[in-house]
């Protein structure tokens, strides 16, 4: 029966792994090295952890969390107890080597650790074509995350679910592995587990599964199959090395599987991004395969301790040489990086205080110890640099013999370290330290790209206050329909209330228009007192043009600015002749004017017969928006609108800029509506787009 | 800096890296772009060639952090972060320069007077 043969194996495995933690532990007794024993338990400790959360959770994401720390903590422990092995045999071969012979002074220089950071790392996918229109079964899924290993540290990224939407795997975080040395080996690994659902083993029973797998697509159920066979439980693979020294315990849930691997050393040092080739493992059959395109980028920043930490200080007396031989300065000498700093004092290396002066030390250096001075003692020593051609050279003298050494000693070093860091060495590389923030929120499943397309009112920081101030305004008389209009607006409308005879007047404007005259609906006398405030309201009438006709929006507005009189006799007739009821017109201005003569009036007008069908006015906008002819280039749908209208002629009536005055003008539009006009602006091609970062 | 359709582009680059600027709420940049594959090139006044649908630096604030980083009018932006933007809409590079979680912004960017200074450099001037 499989499931006891299973359960066998199982007890044996166990059993296997406690042995071998008894064998660790003698080993680390042995060492005398309490550090990785501690580390090792407390890796096991996480593990286990895992394994229970594995076996409880009963949603997928969680899982998925669970399994890949499952998998880190294994990897870390694999790390930790191969590095176990390495001390222990060091120390075998060490004291094989004391009992053979006296090994001698050790006179190899080691060069200095340094941080290593990676950051940025992404993948590009290369998805088929079939892939996106294939629509039969589910999204193709996997949740992949990225294992870094360097030394003895490993860290893991943050898991992302890829399907077909994706075009490239990015891992937003840095990690930074502190002590390297310039030897580094940073194993980058892209693990991948196939994220579809009910394929977890053991949660379908299995006639139902049966059922499935024989019932979905062939590709599907071959996966499906794979899944519930009892092989896809077995132990994840550990890289080959000992098996069976501490084999993972197989729990039921999400296996990771390696999916691609590389190596980055130092030549891949740069500051900047680079793309490196990754090794792929695994073919299209696996459950966990994605099309990889073969490569990863990302910026792997390196910052030797020679370069950031001071590496040798203490007081010294320099001389420039052909100077006064009696000119030796005496100062407190910090080296750091590729520099030798001279401060007077000690204290102002403290206080961040600039140095006196500044002594390169870099490739081009030379150092040499010079005979002895015959006016003192010691040594000292003379550095050479090459400054534009020119060689420029300081003599630095210590109090004693020793200190002249350790200086030399220092230097020797850091041309060592520099020599060993290479390019890392030439300008200190800038690492950005992960800033701790809140763990990004699980974001939903999205069906496609376009539900990445957020459309939002831009939030361009150049319109102007009075753009601003327009907007307001036409908010508020929409909302002034309603009865409210908030306090200050009563400075722009005191003159409106004062006339209340002006209600009749500007609503008669509105029969007086033909359709085929577009508008520019003359203003009521109090509006020249207003235009200068509400200049760039004023979108050139123009602009609007009848909603009935689209095209017809050029050939009318050029017939609009010769006509800027003939409206004001229309005012001036309208009120004697409130006969000249023509046939309402759908016209965009006749609702504009509407708008305004309710604003004036607060009410008493006829709505319905002025609401023309919101689609007809959703049309003419974009002609209406962009106008052309402006020469400057627009910025926003609203900058557009007053960059034109500021050429128009003033007595144009004082319409809305086209942003609120369509669609229900006798409701507030909804910011959706806004925001579609918006993208409208956008997507036309006659508008060249600008956007403020 | 004229590109042919579907063959690479080579150009002279030159580095550049802005620190966002926080104000308020938002980290700015401090410039503005215009262009993109979806928008008109013809109306771009900062390029050579009227067919290149690159993305443009059109306007600079004086003082801000993109001006502190020599970032100049007229710029073509090549890359960002190491993402691309010589085929990218107007809203994808936005975006890409936009993202709350960047601090740093490195840019590539080419300019007429770069490729100027190398032409120059590379001809040999008659000896006199």
């Amino acid at each position: 029966m499989p499931v006891d043969k299973f359960a066998n194996m199982e007890e044996k495995l166990w059993i296997l792994e406690d042995l071998n933690m008894m064998y660790i532990r003698q080993i680390a007794l042995s060492l005398q090295d309490s550090d990785i024993q501690k580390k090792i338990d407390h890796e096991i400790r996480m593990r286990d952890g895992a394994c229970k959360l594995l076996a409880a959770c009963s949603q997928r994401d969680q899982a998925l969390e669970a399994a890949k720390s499952l998998q880190t903590c294994s990897t870390r422990i694999m790390a930790y107890m191969s590095e176990l092995q390495r001390m222990k045999e060091a120390q075998v071969m060490q004291r094989a080597a004391r009992r053979s012979s006296d090994a001698g002074p050790m006179d190899d220089r080691l060069p200095c650790k340094g941080k290593v950071a990676i950051s940025d790392l992404r993948i590009p996918l290369m998805w088929k074509d079939t892939e996106y229109f294939k629509n039969k079964g589910e999204l193709h899924r996997c949740a992949v995350f990225c294992l870094l290993q360097l030394g003895g540290e490993i860290f893991d990224t943050d898991m992302v679910m890829v399907d077909r939407t994706l075009t490239d795997i990015c891992f937003d975080n840095t990690i930074v592995f502190n002590e390297a040395s310039p030897g580094f080996e940073l194993r980058v690994e892209l693990y991948s587990c196939c994220s579809e659902d009910d394929y977890s083993a053991g949660s379908t029973p299995r006639k139902l599964a049966s059922k499935l797998s024989s019932s979905l697509g062939r590709s599907a159920g071959k996966k499906l199959r794979a899944a519930m066979e009892p092989g896809a439980c077995s132990p994840v693979s550990n890289g080959g090395a000992a098996p069976l020294l501490l084999p993972v315990p197989s729990v039921p849930g999400p296996k990771y599987h390696l999916l691609a691997h590389t190596t980055l050393s130092l030549p891949h040092v740069q500051d900047s991004f680079r793309t490196h080739d990754l090794t792929i493992s695994g073919n299209e059959e696996c459950s966990y395969w994605l099309p990889l395109y073969g490569s990863v980028c990302c910026r792997l920043a390196a910052q030797p301790h020679c370069m950031t930490q001071q590496m040798m200080s203490g007081y010294m007396k320099v001389k420039q040489l052909g100077g006064d031989p009696q000119s030796w300065t005496k100062v407190y000498a910090v080296l750091k990086g590729t520099n030798l700093f001279c401060y007077h004092r000690q204290e102002d290396v403290e206080c961040n205080v600039e140095p006196a002066f500044t002594i390169a030390i870099n490739k081009e250096t030379r150092i040499r110890a010079s005979e002895k001075d015959p006016q003192s003692k010691a040594q000292s020593i003379c550095i050479s640099n090459q400054y534009g051609g020119e060689d420029v050279t300081h003599t630095v003298t210590t109090d004693c013999r020793e200190d002249t050494h350790r200086w030399m000693e220092a230097f020797w070093q850091q041309f060592y370290d520099m020599s060993q860091w290479k390019q890392c060495c030439d300008d200190l590389m800038k690492i950005e330290l992960p800033s701790p923030r809140k763990p990004a929120p699980v974001t939903p499943k999205q069906g496609s790209l376009y539900h990445e397309m957020v459309i939002e009112t831009s939030d361009d920081l150049s319109s102007t206050v009075s753009d601003i101030l327009a907007r307001r305004m036409q908010e508020l008389e929409l909302r002034s329909q309603l009865g409210t209009s908030p306090t200050w607006t009563s400075l722009f409308e005191e003159e409106a209330h004062q006339s209340p005879g002006h209600p009749r007047l500007c609503t008669s404007r509105l029969p007086g228009h033909s359709p085929h005259s577009p508008h520019c609906l003359a203003r009521s006398p109090m509006s020249p007192r207003r235009c200068p405030q509400l200049g760039l309201l004023s979108s050139d009438a123009s602009l609007t043009s009848d909603s009935d006709s689209y095209c017809s929006s050029s050939p009318c507005s050029h017939h609009h600015w010769a006509e800027p009189p003939s409206n004001f006799s229309l005012l001036s007739s309208s009120s004697s002749s409130p006969s000249r009821l023509r046939p309402r017109t759908l016209s965009l201005d006749a609702k504009l004017s509407t708008l305004r003569g309710r604003r004036y009036g607060g009410g008493g007008i006829n709505q319905c017969s002025c609401q023309p069908p919101p689609s007809s006015l959703l049309t003419p906008l974009p002609a209406a928006s962009c106008s052309p002819r402006s020469p400057r280039s627009t910025q926003t749908i609203l900058s557009c609108s007053s960059s034109t209208s500021s050429t128009s002629s003033s007595n144009s009536e004082g319409s809305h800029s086209p942003e609120s005055s369509e669609g229900a003008p006798f409701s507030r539009p909804s910011p959706a509506r806004r925001s579609l006009r918006n993208l409208r602006a956008r997507l036309d091609p006659r508008n060249w787009l600008q956007s403020q970062v | 800096m004229y590109f042919v359709p579907g063959q690479p582009v080579t150009a002279v680059v030159q580095r550049i890296e802005i620190h966002k600027l926080r104000q308020g709420e938002h980290l700015i940049l401090g410039f503005s772009i215009g262009g993109g594959i979806d928008q008109d090139p013809g109306q771009n006044p900062f390029s050579e060639d009227k067919t290149d649908k690159g993305i443009y630096v059109t306007r600079v604030t004086p003082g801000g952090p993109a001006e502190v980083a020599d970032l100049r009018m007229g710029d073509k932006i090549m890359q960002v972060n190491g993402w691309d933007m010589t085929m990218v809409t107007h809203d994808q590079a936005r975006k890409r320069l936009t993202k709350k979680n960047e601090k740093v912004v490195r840019l590539l960017v080419t300019r007429k007077s770069l490729e100027e200074a190398v032409k120059h450099s590379m001809t040999t001037y008659p000896k006199q």
